[in-house]
């Protein structure tokens, strides 16, 4: 057995012990290494681990969570955690956690990861390549990341799981206003490209030069993956039960009616290989692949066990973070993997078919005006360039996407045949691995 | 209670590995407790207790940092070992310089009157229940409703190798509120966060009990009552929640240094502002924005910043004039200046950046009303919902949640989805009139890679702009 395993196995006896009636306790180790440049040089080089045991009790309907960090002390930590919920107030929706006998897949990482000693050298390659085609100015982040969980349940919940991986974020600049964007997020280290990374984005950043105010109107997009995932960040979160359960939720009373174009299948999958690939949720649950989209038709939200006794379901093994987390809330069912579904269309065709529109590199600072309606508005950055009678024909700035999230899902009538897997920030989150898509006539603004 | 004996053989263990710049060592311990409430049922209780270190070398070749959240002598050595050889990989072609500032041994605290952590779970939960009562007694539809406190201490304690010794206690209480209001067919959201440094006793400024019902009868009232604005040029008053935003999104961020030069250029963005633009014209004589951390119970406040700087109040954009930039000790020496105290982080596990504090417009002489009783014909964008900013901090736009028509003077009926879709230059230099009160809003600033949330305040007096395009 893991140690993480025996830890949380020892952190759950220790509870079910104090007179917990339920309990799930997950250790976790966690260590990366982050390399931040700027202005084509290196910044700092940031390196943290953590180690801590995620521990949740229920004593009937009484709950508590907590996040144990004395880990020389756990016993006591543990106890106290159930003492307080013998004394907290009841919660009269608690649904109790996953139970039954799992089985679990055995995780697998590239152990070259861990051994990557000196991460400034795809930093600088990914500069150079980046420079090669043009760049005056490059800047982004290397991390290297390494994770092990440990999970036991008094559901039956008893598993371990690992996960290596790396992702390079390349933004280069050309001219003040004139960036490419391009990643490189990978579990495999032979995968990791740095200086192709760094070309593409220096080859963005050259296309996107000299470029001229963009005008108001309807256009149709063209949205690299890159832009998509920042979409999906707030799109996959709004398929969480609990965000549905309290009104802001654009995919509330949607359940078996279109919510996007039929060409587009959304798939929540931590099964595939990549950065977030996850052998079990955060109840110990195996995850799997869950259809959220197909063919347009919403099919599910995702849920934990509680929120899935309360929409009379089963869960689909999404149950999330059973702390708060900043920007999410406790026991929130959150997605691991957004995958969309790739179509037959090679990018240029999709470019060679739109008479008015805007080929968008990257988008962030996605913002709406009501959850449940879906008015948003997005800002593409870095490379804009502007489709005339399918031609690119130049580059563009200071536009901003204003329209409906559900409208811009249902307006996708081509999904190009090759995806990415993208992580970037905090904004094109949670790693996805997504194509690039057609968006048909969506309204663009600007400053007045 | 912090081992400080740690930090100093920390200190101990850096200056045996060689020569530096500056080492630095910071230990904190954080107790939290969070309690959410849905629909008037208890969502989730947390606790956590958590501790941990860091240890940041600076050398000429570049800057090393790491941190744990295990506290011990050993580790203290370890990180030290592993923070030097992260500094010396970077190999840095222009090489590090920080300012010279002196060293600080001081202690300081917020104290509360009623200590956070001697509430109880019960009291917190009444209170919280207290809120949902009261909007449910409105007769308001509202559908969502959700609502969260959270509260910690965090003690901490700043050793360098310059001789700073700083030891703090910091406590601070939040409240969230989710709320999902119906009304003919039509839904408006309200997502409304309150924060402050200091104990129990704070959630008595904010007056929720009343202030939430408000909104939602507010809320009602713009579904049922409100008209769309017809796109044009009218005169905008702001009310304080919009001039914050604006103060926070296109004053304070363009004015970060590290920002500036480039160090946030692959997330956050860099700035349409240039080192050299300190002079230059940004907006009208009535645009002045502060940033000060030293404002008494606000969220953001502190009086010694993470690299041990006092804490002063800065003057970001002044009378129309681009004046000062928030500056740590890296950026400052790379400008030739002094670090004006803005290096925060939001724990012990991240590396300090440049942040903002307590951002807002500075107040004018002019009374609400005069404010409003000069337009003829306008609208009132009283508070925000949709907003956004390019990552230069030049394009933005505001959505109203709360907005009326003015004509004549006088206030005309609520306007529902007033737009503001406009330049930086063009939102400050189109103020012709600021009023005496200023208000302050709590938010968490997302800044940095990983993210890290900062707890801030927005803030500023009611502002009139002339003759701007709404949508």
């Amino acid at each position: 057995m893991s140690v993480l395993k025996e830890t949380a196995q020892h952190v759950l006896d220790i509870a079910l012990k104090a007179g917990a009636t339920d309990a799930v306790a997950e250790a976790v180790e966690i260590s990366v290494k982050q390399v931040r440049f700027s202005n084509s040089q290196i910044d700092a080089i940031n390196a943290w681990t953590e180690n801590n045991v995620i521990l949740f009790v229920a004593v009937g309907k009484r709950v508590m969570s907590s996040d144990l960090r004395e880990l020389d002390n756990l016993d006591a930590l543990t106890e106290q955690v159930v003492s307080l919920a013998k004394r907290a107030p009841p919660s009269k929706t608690y649904g109790g956690i996953a139970s039954g006998k799992f089985k679990y897949a055995k995780p697998k990482i590239d152990k070259r990861i861990l051994s990557l000693d000196d991460p400034s050298k795809p930093v600088l390659e990914a500069i150079a390549g980046a420079e090669e085609e043009g760049a005056v100015n490059v800047g982004g982040t290397l991390f290297v990341r390494h994770s092990a969980a440990g999970i036991a349940s008094s559901g039956g919940a008893l598993a371990a799981d690992e996960n290596a991986s790396l992702d390079l974020s390349v933004r280069a600049f050309s001219q003040p206003e004139a960036s490419g964007h391009t990643l490189s997020c990978t579990p495999h280290l032979s995968d990791l490209k740095p200086r192709e990374t760094g070309l593409r984005a220096g080859q963005l950043a050259s296309r996107a030069k000299n470029p001229v105010q963009g005008e108001q109107g309807k256009f149709d997009l063209v949205i690299e993956p890159m832009c998509l995932t920042e979409l999906i960040n707030t799109t996959s979160n709004m398929m969480s039960a609990m965000l549905v359960e309290i009104g802001s939720s654009m995919y509330a009373k949607k359940i078996g009616k279109p919510v996007a174009s039929k060409h587009v299948t959304f798939v929540d999958d931590p099964t595939i290989e990549s950065m977030s690939r996850q052998t079990f949720d955060h109840e110990g649950v195996p995850t799997r692949r869950n259809v959220v989209i197909k063919d347009g038709v919403l099919k599910t939200y995702l849920h934990s066990t509680s929120t899935a006794k309360r929409f009379k379901t089963k869960t689909t093994a999404n149950a999330g973070p059973l702390i708060p987390t900043p920007f999410t809330m406790a026991t929130q069912p959150t997605a691991f993997h957004p995958v969309v579904i790739p179509g037959d269309w090679k990018v240029d065709e999709m470019i060679s078919d739109v008479r008015r529109g805007l080929y968008i590199n990257n988008a962030w600072y996605t913002r709406y005006q009501n959850y449940s309606t879906g008015e948003f508005s997005t800002i593409p950055r870095d490379a804009i360039l502007k489709i005339e009678n399918g031609e690119i024909v130049g580059a563009a700035k200071n536009v901003r996407v204003s329209d409906n999230m559900l409208n811009l899902w249902k307006s996708i009538d081509a999904l190009s045949k090759n995806v990415e897997e993208i992580y970037w920030w905090d904004e094109a989150s949670p790693p996805s691995t997504v194509p690039t898509v057609r968006i048909r006539q969506m309204n663009v603004t600007r400053s007045s | 209670m912090i081992d400080e004996d740690i930090a100093e053989a920390t200190l101990k263990s850096a200056e045996s590995k060689g020569t530096f710049l500056l080492a630095e060592v910071r230990t904190e311990e954080r107790n939290s407790r969070n309690l959410s409430v849905k629909s008037s049922q208890v969502n989730n209780i947390s606790t956590f207790q958590d501790s941990g270190m860091n240890v940041r070398i600076v050398l000429r070749s570049g800057i090393g940092f790491a941190s744990s959240n295990l506290v011990s002598k050993a580790e203290g050595a370890r990180l030290v070992k592993q923070a030097f050889k992260l500094a010396k990989t970077a190999s840095r072609k222009n090489p590090v310089a920080l300012s010279q500032e002196p060293a600080v041994r001081t202690d300081w605290e917020v104290r509360q009157r009623r200590p956070l952590v001697d509430i109880s779970t019960e009291e917190k939960l009444e209170y919280l229940n207290s809120l949902d009562s009261a909007v449910m007694k409105t007769k308001v539809k509202v559908q969502g409703r959700y609502y969260e406190v959270k509260d910690y201490e965090i003690s901490g304690h700043f050793a360098n190798s310059e001789g700073s010794r700083i030891r703090s206690f910091l406590p601070r209480l939040k409240v969230e509120s989710f709320n999902l209001v119906s009304a003919k067919g039509q839904t408006a959201q309200s997502i409304r966060q309150w924060g402050a440094s200091g104990g129990w006793e704070k959630k008595d400024d904010w007056d929720l009990v009343h202030a939430l019902p408000q909104e939602m009868r507010m809320l009602k009232k713009q579904l049922e009552q409100g008209r769309m604005v017809k796109p044009g040029t009218y005169d905008l008053i702001c009310g304080s929640e919009v001039a914050g935003i604006a103060a926070h999104e296109s004053c304070g961020h363009p004015m970060e240094a590290d920002r500036i030069l480039g160090r946030e250029m692959s997330q956050a963005g860099k700035s349409f502002v240039s080192p050299d633009m300190i002079g230059k014209q940004i907006g009208s004589r009535y645009a002045t924005v502060m940033d000060d951390p030293t404002v008494p119970g606000t969220y953001g406040y502190y009086p010694y910043d993470q690299e041990g700087v006092k804490a002063r109040p800065r003057y970001l954009y002044k009378e129309g004039l681009i004046n000062e930039f928030l500056q740590n000790r890296e950026t400052a020496a790379r400008m030739g200046v002094q670090s004006n105290a803005a290096s925060r982080s939001e724990f012990y596990l991240r590396e300090p950046i440049v942040r903002m504090a307590n951002t807002f417009v500075a107040p004018g002489d002019f009374e609400e009303d005069e404010i409003i009783g000069d337009v003829k014909n306008g609208v009132l964008m009283h508070s925000f919902t949709e907003w956004n900013i390019d990552d230069k901090r030049y394009n933005q736009k505001y959505v109203s949640r709360e907005a009326y028509f003015i004509k004549d003077g006088e206030l005309a009926g609520p306007a529902k989805k007033c737009t503001l879709e406009i330049t930086t230059p063009g939102f400050w230099g189109a103020i012709d009139a600021v009023s005496k009160k200023v208000g302050f809003d709590s938010a968490e600033c997302g800044k940095g890679d990983p993210m890290q949330g900062m707890a801030v305040c927005t803030g500023g007096p009611v502002l009139r702009l002339r003759s701007v395009m709404l949508k």
